[in-house]
């Protein structure tokens, strides 16, 4: 599909903003969503360039020290040592500059709230016996049944939290880099890097042919239809895919490619990295102990 | 973005489970990284790449179902069908860690789990069915309806997978009181739960939505349905049995009685009488085995597991007899292809 207008990449804003109108076709609805998508990618390379302190680190270092920050949240069970770690990742969103704000807006509601909505059922008698602590009529929500809400959402919270300040503080370049960089096999990273370009390519191409679809149709149309379309368009998007795979292929023989892949990556660490490397391994030691002081047996 | 309703997220799974899945993935991707290697050579990073491509952006597609409600699709079935069950396990593979690393979505300890669920059980599960009821050589209907049912069939097996994962959390961590570390639902719930969601609701927009790209690409490039290698025997399933049947004593860890598998009495327990039609067709079969029990057997344990061993057993032998059948039906009418087995043993 050609593009009407080459280089302009931001003008999936509009679509995205359109977003909460009630009464929106299912096509505007697809497009909305992915204008949402490539708007996220597209702010999360800009927060990733913003001078804070997890962008100024070796991309290798602050990969293995947030996993171990995750892993380290995965291995806690008590709620107010996860509820410290939750108030950690805040502390590391604004040092790194990423606005406090929609950082926990996005952790509260894709990872928290979700969690809170799964897991309160749980606190119920029927699932969870112990100790009364609400009775209404029926429903009786326990103590242990209660805590065991508390500590999940706490952790989720926590794990996500973790998560995002990879995904916001760390282009997807250097995340490459530092993958190439920890041995990860080139064919893994090189086919990581050219599925991230192909995914925008293939999203703004999907976005276009929803928007022509809803600028060209006047009714809702049936279910029967509308499901129709969409199978046809998926359809598309597969010829469309192993085309591209075909043409791409071409290019990289006609630019000499023989399958070697030599890695040009050569990062190297700083003080800073050593310093925050092993502040990071001393800090999640200490929350482990904490946690064997002051967690639930 | 919303994402499809299997999808494990950081805290729910506890390190016991989760290591687990990262050890059981790491040699699959290896396998599965040498097997693609050997078939699409140097080709394999734009088809792989363009593949989770594909695998990522059909999960933005909204399908509507029924009424004003839509759904998204994994896709993975018909990924595999296109490339095959080992290039699907990369391609849905990158596409999770891609959701995970550039997008923010879903964690990043439960990969090994969401990448078992979704880019091995429904894969392999949705190719080898649609391998098995499409045959060979199917015509254009039997193509779109085997698919249809195999995307079916695969994503309820992954969505099992994700509620046994969930499931076994509070057996295997909480507090002396009770309280839930992990996923608070036991087996029992869990389970049932991920099954109904899936075949109600999240199954059928996956089988729609396979069927129609199979039966669009069965009318305007056929070619794409066709690039998979000619079967070979697939001996190595047999082992993958073999590793299922000694993980059955797994099932006695689980108390009680599964959810909605409940005998007259337990019904009259739950319910305080026993429904009439209930009542009179609960007697119509007397099983061999009762509740997985073994007569003569006094140890529950013991007899549990001569129960399990005799249902494998049976269904492995029920399984390579109408296998074998098929293939003598095959070789007298000489209509497969050189080598060829049947479907149902059958492998890249």
């Amino acid at each position: 599909m050609s593009d009407p207008c080459p280089g302009c990449q931001l003008d999936i804003a509009p679509a995205a903003r359109s977003h909460g109108r009630g009464g929106r076709s299912l096509a505007r609805k697809t497009a909305d969503s992915i204008a949402r998508a490539v708007t996220d990618v597209l702010q999360n390379e800009e927060t990733a360039a913003r001078p804070g302190l997890l962008q100024r680190l070796d991309p290798r270092v602050k990969l293995v020290t947030l996993v171990l920050f995750a892993v380290t949240a995965s291995l806690v069970h008590s709620v107010w040592v996860l509820l410290a770690l939750v108030g950690l990742t805040l502390l590391l969103a604004a040092a790194s500059q990423v606005g406090v704000a929609s950082f926990a807006r996005k952790v509260g509601a894709s990872a928290g709230l979700l969690a809170l909505l799964i897991a309160l059922p749980s606190a119920l008698s029927l699932f969870t016996p112990g100790q009364a602590v609400v009775s209404l009529g029926p429903v009786t929500l326990t103590q242990p049944g209660l805590m065991g809400v508390a500590t999940l959402v706490t952790r989720v919270a926590a794990a996500a939290g973790f998560a995002l300040l990879v995904v916001w503080t760390m282009r997807w370049s250097d995340l490459l880099k530092a993958l190439s960089a920890m041995r990860l096999p080139d064919v893994v990273v090189a086919t990581l890097a050219m599925t991230q370009k192909q995914i925008l390519t293939l999203l703004r191409t999907v976005e276009q042919i929803h928007l022509a679809r809803e600028s060209r149709t006047l009714g809702r149309g049936t279910n029967r239809e509308n499901r129709a379309w969409v199978t046809e368009r998926m359809a598309f998007v597969v010829r469309k895919s192993m085309k591209t795979a075909d043409d791409v292929y071409d290019a990289m023989l006609a630019r000499g490619f023989t399958g070697a892949m030599p890695s040009l990556v050569r990062l190297r660490l700083r003080p800073r990295d050593w310093v925050w490397a092993a502040a990071s391994v001393a800090l999640c030691a200490a929350v482990l102990y904490a946690d064997r002081i002051v967690g639930p047996r | 973005m919303d994402i499809v309703a299997m999808h494990i997220p950081d805290g729910y799974l506890g390190p016991q489970t989760y290591v687990v899945f990262w050890l059981v993935m790491i040699p699959i991707w290896f396998l599965a990284a040498r097997k693609v290697k050997k078939t699409l050579k140097t080709k394999q990073i734009p088809l792989l790449a363009l593949g989770s491509a594909f695998a990522f952006v059909i999960m933005m597609f909204n399908v509507p179902v029924v009424g004003g409600s839509t759904g998204h699709a994994v896709g993975a079935t018909l990924i595999a069908i296109i490339l095959g069950p080992w290039a699907a396990v990369i391609a849905v593979s990158i596409a999770l860690v891609i959701q995970a690393g550039l997008f923010g979505d879903g964690g990043i300890t439960a990969i090994g789990a969401n990448c078992f669920n979704m880019a091995v059980v429904i894969p392999f599960v949705g190719y080898y069915l649609y391998r098995l009821i499409g045959g060979d050589a199917p015509s254009s209907a039997r193509r779109v309806i085997s698919s249809g049912v195999a995307a079916y069939v695969a994503i309820v097996a992954g969505a099992i997978c994700a509620g046994f994962e969930f499931g076994i959390q509070p057996y295997i961590a909480h507090t002396a009181s009770g309280q839930a570390l992990y996923a608070p639902y036991k087996l029992s719930v869990a389970v049932p739960a991920m099954a109904l969601e899936h075949l109600l609701f999240f199954g059928v927009v996956e089988a729609i939505v396979t069927m129609g790209v199979v039966a669009a690409l069965a009318r305007t490039e056929p070619e794409l349905l066709q690039m998979r290698p000619a079967a070979k025997p697939l001996r190595w399933l047999w082992g993958v049995v073999g590793g299922l049947i000694l993980l059955t004593p797994i099932g006695v860890l689980a108390p009680g009685t599964a959810w909605g598998e409940w005998g007259t009495d337990q019904i009259k327990t739950r319910l305080g009488y026993v429904p009439t039609g209930f009542d009179k067709l609960g007697g119509l079969w007397k099983a061999r085995m009762p509740d997985y029990t073994t007569p003569g057997v006094s140890d529950t344990m013991l007899g549990y597991l001569i129960a399990a061993v005799v249902g494998a057993g049976l269904c492995v032998g029920i399984a390579w007899g109408v296998g074998a059948l098929l293939a003598r039906r095959r070789s007298s009418a000489g209509a497969g292809p050189a080598g060829a087995v049947p479907p149902a043993s059958a492998s890249e």
